[in-house]
Protein backbone atom coordinates (compact mmCIF):
# COMPACT_ATOMS: atom_id res chain seq x y z
CA UNK A 1 0.00 0.00 0.00
CA UNK A 2 2.81 2.36 0.99
CA UNK A 3 4.71 1.44 -2.16
CA UNK A 4 1.68 2.20 -4.35
CA UNK A 5 1.04 5.50 -2.60
CA UNK A 6 4.71 6.37 -2.95
CA UNK A 7 4.66 5.52 -6.65
CA UNK A 8 1.57 7.64 -7.26
CA UNK A 9 3.09 10.49 -5.25
CA UNK A 10 6.37 10.37 -7.19
CA UNK A 11 4.55 10.26 -10.52
CA UNK A 12 2.36 13.19 -9.52
CA UNK A 13 5.33 15.26 -8.40
CA UNK A 14 7.21 14.38 -11.60
CA UNK A 15 4.27 15.40 -13.77
CA UNK A 16 3.84 18.61 -11.79
CA UNK A 17 7.54 19.43 -12.18
CA UNK A 18 7.30 18.74 -15.91
CA UNK A 19 4.38 21.14 -16.28
CA UNK A 20 6.27 23.81 -14.31
CA UNK A 21 9.35 23.25 -16.51
CA UNK A 22 7.19 23.75 -19.61
CA UNK A 23 5.83 27.02 -18.20
CA UNK A 24 9.36 28.18 -17.30
CA UNK A 25 10.60 27.32 -20.80
CA UNK A 26 7.62 29.12 -22.30
CA UNK A 27 8.39 32.17 -20.14
CA UNK A 28 12.02 32.18 -21.32
CA UNK A 29 10.94 32.22 -24.96
CA UNK A 30 8.23 34.84 -24.44
CA UNK A 31 10.65 37.07 -22.56
CA UNK A 32 12.71 37.27 -25.74
CA UNK A 33 9.75 38.58 -27.75
CA UNK A 34 9.47 41.59 -25.46
CA UNK A 35 13.25 42.13 -25.21
CA UNK A 36 13.31 43.30 -28.84
CA UNK A 37 17.04 42.78 -29.37
CA UNK A 38 18.37 44.34 -32.55
CA UNK A 39 21.04 41.78 -33.39
CA UNK A 40 20.19 38.71 -35.44
CA UNK A 41 16.82 39.92 -36.66
CA UNK A 42 17.44 38.98 -40.29
CA UNK A 43 18.47 35.48 -39.30
CA UNK A 44 15.43 35.01 -37.08
CA UNK A 45 13.10 36.45 -39.72
CA UNK A 46 14.43 33.93 -42.23
CA UNK A 47 13.85 31.00 -39.87
CA UNK A 48 10.29 32.25 -39.18
CA UNK A 49 9.55 32.36 -42.92
CA UNK A 50 11.04 28.90 -43.44
CA UNK A 51 8.93 27.58 -40.58
CA UNK A 52 5.72 29.12 -41.92
CA UNK A 53 6.52 27.71 -45.37
CA UNK A 54 7.22 24.26 -43.98
CA UNK A 55 4.29 24.13 -41.56
CA UNK A 56 1.60 25.98 -43.51
CA UNK A 57 2.38 26.11 -47.23
CA UNK A 58 3.79 22.60 -47.56
CA UNK A 59 0.91 21.22 -45.49
CA UNK A 60 -1.77 22.59 -47.83
CA UNK A 61 -1.89 19.50 -50.12
CA UNK A 62 -2.66 17.50 -46.99
CA UNK A 63 -5.01 19.79 -45.13
CA UNK A 64 -7.21 20.77 -48.11
CA UNK A 65 -8.33 17.21 -48.99
CA UNK A 66 -8.77 16.37 -45.29
CA UNK A 67 -10.94 19.47 -44.79
CA UNK A 68 -12.99 18.74 -47.93
CA UNK A 69 -13.60 15.13 -46.95
CA UNK A 70 -14.42 15.97 -43.33
CA UNK A 71 -16.71 18.85 -44.27
CA UNK A 72 -18.68 16.78 -46.76
CA UNK A 73 -18.86 13.69 -44.52
CA UNK A 74 -20.20 15.72 -41.62
CA UNK A 75 -22.85 17.33 -43.78
CA UNK A 76 -23.97 13.96 -45.15
CA UNK A 77 -24.39 12.52 -41.66
CA UNK A 78 -25.96 15.57 -40.04
CA UNK A 79 -28.33 16.31 -42.89
CA UNK A 80 -29.86 12.87 -42.20
CA UNK A 81 -30.23 13.61 -38.50
CA UNK A 82 -31.47 17.14 -38.81
CA UNK A 83 -33.37 16.51 -42.04
CA UNK A 84 -31.62 19.40 -43.78
CA UNK A 85 -32.77 21.78 -41.10
CA UNK A 86 -30.14 24.05 -39.55
CA UNK A 87 -27.28 22.58 -41.58
CA UNK A 88 -25.44 25.91 -41.49
CA UNK A 89 -25.67 25.97 -37.70
CA UNK A 90 -24.35 22.41 -37.50
CA UNK A 91 -21.38 23.38 -39.66
CA UNK A 92 -20.58 26.32 -37.40
CA UNK A 93 -20.91 24.24 -34.24
CA UNK A 94 -18.80 21.40 -35.47
CA UNK A 95 -16.22 22.89 -37.75
CA UNK A 96 -15.49 26.40 -36.60
CA UNK A 97 -15.82 25.74 -32.89
CA UNK A 98 -14.36 22.28 -32.46
CA UNK A 99 -13.07 20.35 -35.44
CA UNK A 100 -11.23 23.15 -37.24
CA UNK A 101 -8.68 23.93 -34.55
CA UNK A 102 -8.55 20.30 -33.39
CA UNK A 103 -7.85 18.69 -36.75
CA UNK A 104 -5.44 21.48 -37.72
CA UNK A 105 -3.51 20.93 -34.49
CA UNK A 106 -3.45 17.18 -35.04
CA UNK A 107 -2.08 17.55 -38.58
CA UNK A 108 0.55 20.03 -37.39
CA UNK A 109 1.56 17.66 -34.59
CA UNK A 110 1.92 14.77 -37.04
CA UNK A 111 3.78 16.78 -39.65
CA UNK A 112 5.76 19.60 -38.07
CA UNK A 113 5.87 19.14 -34.32
CA UNK A 114 7.56 15.76 -34.52
CA UNK A 115 10.11 17.16 -36.95
CA UNK A 116 10.90 20.03 -34.55
CA UNK A 117 11.48 17.58 -31.71
CA UNK A 118 13.75 15.52 -33.98
CA UNK A 119 15.63 18.56 -35.31
CA UNK A 120 16.33 20.07 -31.89
CA UNK A 121 17.15 16.67 -30.39
CA UNK A 122 19.59 16.04 -33.24
CA UNK A 123 21.14 19.46 -32.70
CA UNK A 124 21.55 18.70 -29.01
CA UNK A 125 23.06 15.25 -29.50
CA UNK A 126 25.51 16.39 -32.17
CA UNK A 127 26.58 19.50 -30.22
CA UNK A 128 25.14 21.97 -32.72
CA UNK A 129 23.52 23.86 -29.84
CA UNK A 130 26.96 24.13 -28.19
CA UNK A 131 28.26 25.46 -31.51
CA UNK A 132 25.60 28.17 -31.56
CA UNK A 133 26.48 29.13 -27.99
CA UNK A 134 30.20 29.22 -28.79
CA UNK A 135 29.36 31.71 -31.53
CA UNK A 136 27.92 33.95 -28.82
CA UNK A 137 24.36 33.41 -30.02
CA UNK A 138 21.52 32.51 -27.68
CA UNK A 139 20.15 29.16 -28.95
CA UNK A 140 16.73 29.91 -27.46
CA UNK A 141 16.55 33.08 -29.52
CA UNK A 142 17.86 31.45 -32.68
CA UNK A 143 16.06 28.10 -32.51
CA UNK A 144 13.01 28.44 -30.25
CA UNK A 145 11.72 31.97 -30.85
CA UNK A 146 11.35 31.74 -34.66
CA UNK A 147 9.76 28.31 -34.41
CA UNK A 148 7.26 29.52 -31.83
CA UNK A 149 6.25 32.49 -33.97
CA UNK A 150 6.35 30.51 -37.22
CA UNK A 151 4.31 27.52 -36.06
CA UNK A 152 1.74 29.60 -34.20
CA UNK A 153 1.23 31.79 -37.26
CA UNK A 154 1.03 28.71 -39.47
CA UNK A 155 -1.59 27.05 -37.26
CA UNK A 156 -3.78 30.17 -37.31
CA UNK A 157 -3.52 30.34 -41.13
CA UNK A 158 -4.21 26.62 -41.50
CA UNK A 159 -7.20 26.88 -39.18
CA UNK A 160 -8.74 29.59 -41.36
CA UNK A 161 -8.06 27.57 -44.52
CA UNK A 162 -9.45 24.41 -42.94
CA UNK A 163 -12.69 26.16 -41.98
CA UNK A 164 -13.18 27.74 -45.39
CA UNK A 165 -12.41 24.55 -47.30
CA UNK A 166 -14.54 22.28 -45.13
CA UNK A 167 -17.48 24.68 -45.42
CA UNK A 168 -16.93 24.70 -49.18
CA UNK A 169 -16.78 20.88 -49.17
CA UNK A 170 -19.96 20.77 -47.13
CA UNK A 171 -21.72 23.09 -49.52
CA UNK A 172 -20.61 20.99 -52.51
CA UNK A 173 -22.37 18.00 -51.03
CA UNK A 174 -25.47 20.05 -50.28
CA UNK A 175 -25.44 21.37 -53.85
CA UNK A 176 -25.27 17.82 -55.25
CA UNK A 177 -27.85 16.13 -53.04
CA UNK A 178 -30.27 18.84 -51.96
CA UNK A 179 -32.02 21.91 -53.28
CA UNK A 180 -30.63 24.35 -50.73
CA UNK A 181 -28.92 27.19 -52.60
CA UNK A 182 -25.67 28.84 -51.57
CA UNK A 183 -27.44 31.97 -50.38
CA UNK A 184 -29.68 30.02 -47.98
CA UNK A 185 -26.76 27.95 -46.74
CA UNK A 186 -24.59 31.00 -46.11
CA UNK A 187 -27.58 32.77 -44.59
CA UNK A 188 -28.05 29.92 -42.13
CA UNK A 189 -24.38 30.06 -41.29
CA UNK A 190 -24.45 33.83 -40.93
CA UNK A 191 -27.31 33.56 -38.44
CA UNK A 192 -25.62 30.79 -36.51
CA UNK A 193 -22.16 32.27 -36.26
CA UNK A 194 -21.40 34.77 -33.50
CA UNK A 195 -18.20 36.81 -32.99
CA UNK A 196 -17.32 34.54 -30.07
CA UNK A 197 -17.01 31.60 -32.48
CA UNK A 198 -14.35 33.37 -34.49
CA UNK A 199 -12.54 34.54 -31.34
CA UNK A 200 -12.68 31.06 -29.80
CA UNK A 201 -11.28 29.49 -32.95
CA UNK A 202 -8.42 31.98 -33.04
CA UNK A 203 -7.69 31.63 -29.32
CA UNK A 204 -7.63 27.85 -29.67
CA UNK A 205 -5.32 28.00 -32.68
CA UNK A 206 -3.02 30.41 -30.83
CA UNK A 207 -2.90 28.26 -27.70
CA UNK A 208 -2.36 25.08 -29.72
CA UNK A 209 0.51 26.73 -31.60
CA UNK A 210 2.22 27.74 -28.37
CA UNK A 211 1.65 24.40 -26.65
CA UNK A 212 2.80 22.31 -29.60
CA UNK A 213 5.96 24.33 -30.21
CA UNK A 214 7.01 24.66 -26.58
CA UNK A 215 6.41 20.99 -25.78
CA UNK A 216 8.33 19.75 -28.82
CA UNK A 217 11.23 22.15 -28.31
CA UNK A 218 11.42 21.24 -24.64
CA UNK A 219 11.49 17.52 -25.44
CA UNK A 220 14.10 18.10 -28.14
CA UNK A 221 16.33 20.17 -25.84
CA UNK A 222 16.07 17.51 -23.15
CA UNK A 223 17.49 14.68 -25.22
CA UNK A 224 20.61 13.49 -23.42
CA UNK A 225 23.86 12.81 -25.23
CA UNK A 226 22.52 9.70 -26.89
CA UNK A 227 20.87 9.37 -30.27
CA UNK A 228 18.63 6.53 -29.00
CA UNK A 229 16.84 9.07 -26.80
CA UNK A 230 15.61 10.86 -29.90
CA UNK A 231 12.74 8.53 -31.00
CA UNK A 232 11.55 8.31 -27.40
CA UNK A 233 11.54 12.11 -27.02
CA UNK A 234 9.72 12.52 -30.34
CA UNK A 235 6.95 10.07 -29.48
CA UNK A 236 6.57 11.60 -26.00
CA UNK A 237 6.40 15.08 -27.55
CA UNK A 238 3.68 14.05 -30.03
CA UNK A 239 1.51 12.31 -27.43
CA UNK A 240 1.93 15.13 -24.93
CA UNK A 241 1.07 17.80 -27.51
CA UNK A 242 -2.11 15.97 -28.48
CA UNK A 243 -3.13 15.50 -24.86
CA UNK A 244 -2.48 19.14 -23.91
CA UNK A 245 -4.37 20.34 -26.99
CA UNK A 246 -7.41 18.27 -25.98
CA UNK A 247 -7.32 19.70 -22.46
CA UNK A 248 -6.93 23.28 -23.70
CA UNK A 249 -9.75 22.69 -26.18
CA UNK A 250 -12.10 21.65 -23.39
CA UNK A 251 -10.99 24.48 -21.09
CA UNK A 252 -11.49 27.16 -23.76
CA UNK A 253 -14.89 25.74 -24.75
CA UNK A 254 -15.98 25.77 -21.11
CA UNK A 255 -14.72 29.32 -20.57
CA UNK A 256 -16.48 30.73 -23.63
CA UNK A 257 -19.66 28.67 -23.94
CA UNK A 258 -20.69 27.58 -20.45
CA UNK B 1 46.93 39.64 -15.00
CA UNK B 2 45.16 36.31 -15.32
CA UNK B 3 42.89 36.04 -18.34
CA UNK B 4 40.82 33.25 -16.86
CA UNK B 5 40.69 31.66 -13.44
CA UNK B 6 38.70 28.56 -12.57
CA UNK B 7 38.32 27.53 -8.94
CA UNK B 8 36.15 25.21 -6.87
CA UNK B 9 35.41 23.14 -9.94
CA UNK B 10 34.21 19.58 -9.40
CA UNK B 11 32.80 17.84 -12.42
CA UNK B 12 31.22 14.38 -12.63
CA UNK B 13 32.85 11.79 -14.91
CA UNK B 14 31.88 11.40 -18.55
CA UNK B 15 32.53 8.28 -20.62
CA UNK B 16 35.43 6.31 -19.21
CA UNK B 17 36.92 9.24 -17.28
CA UNK B 18 37.20 9.90 -13.56
CA UNK B 19 35.69 13.36 -13.69
CA UNK B 20 37.50 16.34 -12.23
CA UNK B 21 37.99 16.79 -8.50
CA UNK B 22 38.02 20.25 -6.96
CA UNK B 23 40.73 22.15 -8.84
CA UNK B 24 42.18 25.58 -9.47
CA UNK B 25 43.41 26.67 -12.87
CA UNK B 26 44.62 30.02 -14.16
CA UNK B 27 45.54 31.06 -17.67
CA UNK B 28 47.45 34.18 -18.65
CA UNK B 29 48.23 35.76 -22.01
CA UNK B 30 50.97 33.87 -23.85
CA UNK B 31 50.34 30.58 -22.00
CA UNK B 32 50.54 27.51 -24.20
CA UNK B 33 49.17 24.66 -22.11
CA UNK B 34 49.41 21.05 -23.11
CA UNK B 35 47.01 18.69 -21.36
CA UNK B 36 48.30 15.32 -20.33
CA UNK B 37 45.61 13.10 -18.82
CA UNK B 38 45.26 9.45 -17.91
CA UNK B 39 41.85 9.53 -19.55
CA UNK B 40 41.09 11.41 -22.79
CA UNK B 41 37.54 11.99 -21.49
CA UNK B 42 38.90 13.97 -18.52
CA UNK B 43 41.08 16.08 -20.81
CA UNK B 44 38.06 16.77 -23.00
CA UNK B 45 35.94 17.54 -19.93
CA UNK B 46 38.51 20.10 -18.85
CA UNK B 47 38.38 21.81 -22.27
CA UNK B 48 34.58 21.93 -22.00
CA UNK B 49 34.89 23.46 -18.53
CA UNK B 50 37.21 26.17 -19.85
CA UNK B 51 34.73 26.78 -22.68
CA UNK B 52 31.95 27.17 -20.04
CA UNK B 53 30.06 24.24 -21.56
CA UNK B 54 30.36 22.33 -18.28
CA UNK B 55 30.09 23.86 -14.84
CA UNK B 56 29.02 22.93 -11.37
CA UNK B 57 26.83 24.63 -8.82
CA UNK B 58 29.54 26.15 -6.64
CA UNK B 59 32.23 26.76 -9.23
CA UNK B 60 33.95 30.09 -9.61
CA UNK B 61 34.98 31.28 -13.08
CA UNK B 62 36.65 34.63 -13.60
CA UNK B 63 37.24 36.07 -17.03
CA UNK B 64 39.69 39.00 -16.98
CA UNK B 65 39.02 39.30 -13.26
CA UNK B 66 35.25 39.46 -13.66
CA UNK B 67 33.24 36.75 -11.96
CA UNK B 68 30.93 34.90 -14.32
CA UNK B 69 27.35 34.45 -13.22
CA UNK B 70 26.22 30.99 -14.30
CA UNK B 71 22.59 31.50 -13.26
CA UNK B 72 21.59 32.60 -16.77
CA UNK B 73 23.10 31.04 -19.89
CA UNK B 74 22.93 34.37 -21.74
CA UNK B 75 25.54 35.80 -19.32
CA UNK B 76 28.06 33.33 -20.72
CA UNK B 77 27.56 34.11 -24.41
CA UNK B 78 29.85 37.19 -24.67
CA UNK B 79 32.70 35.13 -23.16
CA UNK B 80 32.05 32.00 -25.20
CA UNK B 81 32.20 34.15 -28.31
CA UNK B 82 35.79 35.01 -27.44
CA UNK B 83 36.93 31.39 -27.46
CA UNK B 84 38.06 29.32 -30.41
CA UNK B 85 36.75 25.83 -29.76
CA UNK B 86 38.39 23.28 -32.05
CA UNK B 87 37.57 19.97 -30.41
CA UNK B 88 36.14 16.59 -31.30
CA UNK B 89 32.64 17.70 -30.38
CA UNK B 90 32.79 21.01 -32.26
CA UNK B 91 30.17 20.86 -34.98
CA UNK B 92 28.71 22.64 -37.97
CA UNK B 93 25.01 23.44 -38.10
CA UNK B 94 23.64 20.78 -40.38
CA UNK B 95 20.78 22.72 -41.97
CA UNK B 96 23.05 25.53 -43.18
CA UNK B 97 25.66 25.49 -45.92
CA UNK B 98 29.36 25.69 -45.07
CA UNK B 99 29.39 29.32 -46.23
CA UNK B 100 26.46 30.16 -43.94
CA UNK B 101 28.18 28.35 -41.08
CA UNK B 102 31.34 30.38 -41.61
CA UNK B 103 29.30 33.57 -41.75
CA UNK B 104 26.87 32.75 -38.95
CA UNK B 105 28.37 35.16 -36.42
CA UNK B 106 28.55 37.98 -38.94
CA UNK B 107 24.97 37.35 -40.12
CA UNK B 108 23.83 37.54 -36.52
CA UNK B 109 25.90 40.39 -35.13
CA UNK B 110 26.00 42.55 -38.26
CA UNK B 111 22.30 41.76 -38.79
CA UNK B 112 22.66 41.39 -42.54
CA UNK B 113 22.73 38.68 -45.18
CA UNK B 114 24.68 40.82 -47.61
CA UNK B 115 28.04 40.06 -45.97
CA UNK B 116 30.39 37.64 -47.66
CA UNK B 117 33.43 35.74 -46.47
CA UNK B 118 36.56 37.88 -46.34
CA UNK B 119 39.89 37.22 -48.04
CA UNK B 120 41.50 35.66 -45.00
CA UNK B 121 38.74 33.04 -44.77
CA UNK B 122 38.87 32.50 -48.54
CA UNK B 123 42.61 31.85 -48.35
CA UNK B 124 42.23 29.36 -45.54
CA UNK B 125 39.41 27.60 -47.39
CA UNK B 126 41.70 27.34 -50.40
CA UNK B 127 44.55 26.01 -48.30
CA UNK B 128 42.37 23.31 -46.76
CA UNK B 129 40.71 22.58 -50.12
CA UNK B 130 37.14 23.34 -49.07
CA UNK B 131 36.63 26.49 -51.14
CA UNK B 132 34.65 24.70 -53.87
CA UNK B 133 32.44 23.09 -51.20
CA UNK B 134 31.30 26.27 -49.50
CA UNK B 135 27.76 25.98 -50.82
CA UNK B 136 27.08 22.42 -49.75
CA UNK B 137 25.68 21.25 -46.44
CA UNK B 138 28.03 19.78 -43.81
CA UNK B 139 26.55 16.33 -44.39
CA UNK B 140 27.97 16.32 -47.93
CA UNK B 141 31.57 16.84 -46.78
CA UNK B 142 34.12 14.19 -45.94
CA UNK B 143 34.99 14.04 -42.20
CA UNK B 144 38.43 15.63 -42.74
CA UNK B 145 36.92 18.45 -44.82
CA UNK B 146 34.30 19.03 -42.17
CA UNK B 147 36.95 19.28 -39.45
CA UNK B 148 38.97 21.66 -41.61
CA UNK B 149 35.88 23.84 -42.05
CA UNK B 150 35.33 23.87 -38.28
CA UNK B 151 38.95 24.88 -37.78
CA UNK B 152 38.72 27.68 -40.34
CA UNK B 153 35.58 28.99 -38.64
CA UNK B 154 37.13 28.98 -35.17
CA UNK B 155 40.51 30.41 -36.17
CA UNK B 156 38.96 33.23 -38.12
CA UNK B 157 36.66 34.40 -35.36
CA UNK B 158 39.71 36.14 -33.78
CA UNK B 159 39.55 34.28 -30.48
CA UNK B 160 41.09 35.52 -27.24
CA UNK B 161 41.61 31.94 -26.07
CA UNK B 162 42.12 28.92 -28.29
CA UNK B 163 41.09 25.43 -27.21
CA UNK B 164 42.51 22.71 -29.42
CA UNK B 165 41.87 19.00 -29.23
CA UNK B 166 44.12 16.82 -31.37
CA UNK B 167 44.85 19.41 -34.06
CA UNK B 168 46.56 16.66 -36.07
CA UNK B 169 43.08 15.21 -36.75
CA UNK B 170 41.73 18.45 -38.18
CA UNK B 171 43.50 18.36 -41.51
CA UNK B 172 45.17 15.92 -43.82
CA UNK B 173 48.77 15.00 -42.98
CA UNK B 174 50.07 17.20 -45.78
CA UNK B 175 48.16 20.22 -44.46
CA UNK B 176 49.17 19.88 -40.82
CA UNK B 177 51.99 22.40 -41.33
CA UNK B 178 49.39 25.08 -42.03
CA UNK B 179 47.75 24.39 -38.67
CA UNK B 180 51.14 24.67 -37.00
CA UNK B 181 51.64 28.03 -38.75
CA UNK B 182 48.22 29.26 -37.62
CA UNK B 183 48.86 28.25 -34.00
CA UNK B 184 52.29 29.90 -34.19
CA UNK B 185 50.69 33.15 -35.39
CA UNK B 186 48.21 32.97 -32.52
CA UNK B 187 50.91 32.35 -29.94
CA UNK B 188 53.01 35.23 -31.28
CA UNK B 189 50.06 37.56 -30.89
CA UNK B 190 49.77 36.46 -27.25
CA UNK B 191 46.59 34.38 -27.57
CA UNK B 192 46.75 31.65 -24.91
CA UNK B 193 46.22 28.12 -26.21
CA UNK B 194 45.15 25.02 -24.31
CA UNK B 195 45.65 21.89 -26.34
CA UNK B 196 45.53 18.14 -26.31
CA UNK B 197 47.87 16.54 -28.82
CA UNK B 198 49.66 13.26 -29.40
CA UNK B 199 52.07 14.82 -31.87
CA UNK B 200 55.43 15.05 -30.04
CA UNK B 201 56.80 17.78 -32.36
CA UNK B 202 53.71 19.92 -31.88
CA UNK B 203 53.92 19.57 -28.08
CA UNK B 204 57.65 20.34 -28.07
CA UNK B 205 57.20 23.39 -30.26
CA UNK B 206 54.35 25.01 -28.38
CA UNK B 207 54.00 23.77 -24.82
CA UNK B 208 55.25 26.12 -22.08
CA UNK B 209 52.93 24.79 -19.40
CA UNK B 210 51.78 21.26 -18.68
CA UNK B 211 48.34 20.45 -17.27
CA UNK B 212 48.41 17.01 -15.70
CA UNK B 213 45.15 15.25 -14.92
CA UNK B 214 45.66 12.02 -12.98
CA UNK B 215 42.71 10.18 -11.46
CA UNK B 216 40.66 13.34 -11.61
CA UNK B 217 43.26 15.55 -9.89
CA UNK B 218 44.48 18.49 -11.89
CA UNK B 219 47.90 20.07 -11.45
CA UNK B 220 49.74 22.64 -13.56
CA UNK B 221 53.49 22.49 -14.14
CA UNK B 222 55.68 25.02 -15.99
CA UNK B 223 57.92 23.46 -18.62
Amino acid sequence: MNQTAGYIGRRTLKSFKHILDLFAFNYRIFKLIFKRQKTGRVLIRRVILEQVYFTAVQALPLIIPVALILGSMLIIQFSRVSNQYDIGKTMVLLIIRELGPGITALLVILRSATSIAIETGYMKVFHEIDTIEMAGIDPIRMICLPRLIGITTAIICLFIIFDLVSILGGYTIIWIFTYINLGDFLGQMGKAIIPTDIIVGMVKALCFGIIITVTCLYRGFNVKKNITGLPLATSKAAIECFFYCLIINVVISIVFYM
Amino acid sequence: MKLIELSNYTLPPTGTGNGLKKFYFALSKGDMCHIQADSPDDAHLFLRAVAMLEYSKFCDYRFAGKKINFSDHTNLLPYKKKMGYVTNDAAMISNMSIRENLLLMRYYFENSFSVDIDDNVKNLCNVFEIYDKLDVRPGDLRPTELRSAIMVREFTKSPEILLLERPEDFARQTKFNFIVELVKKMSLSGVPVIFISYNADFIREFSNKEIIIAKGNLTTVKT
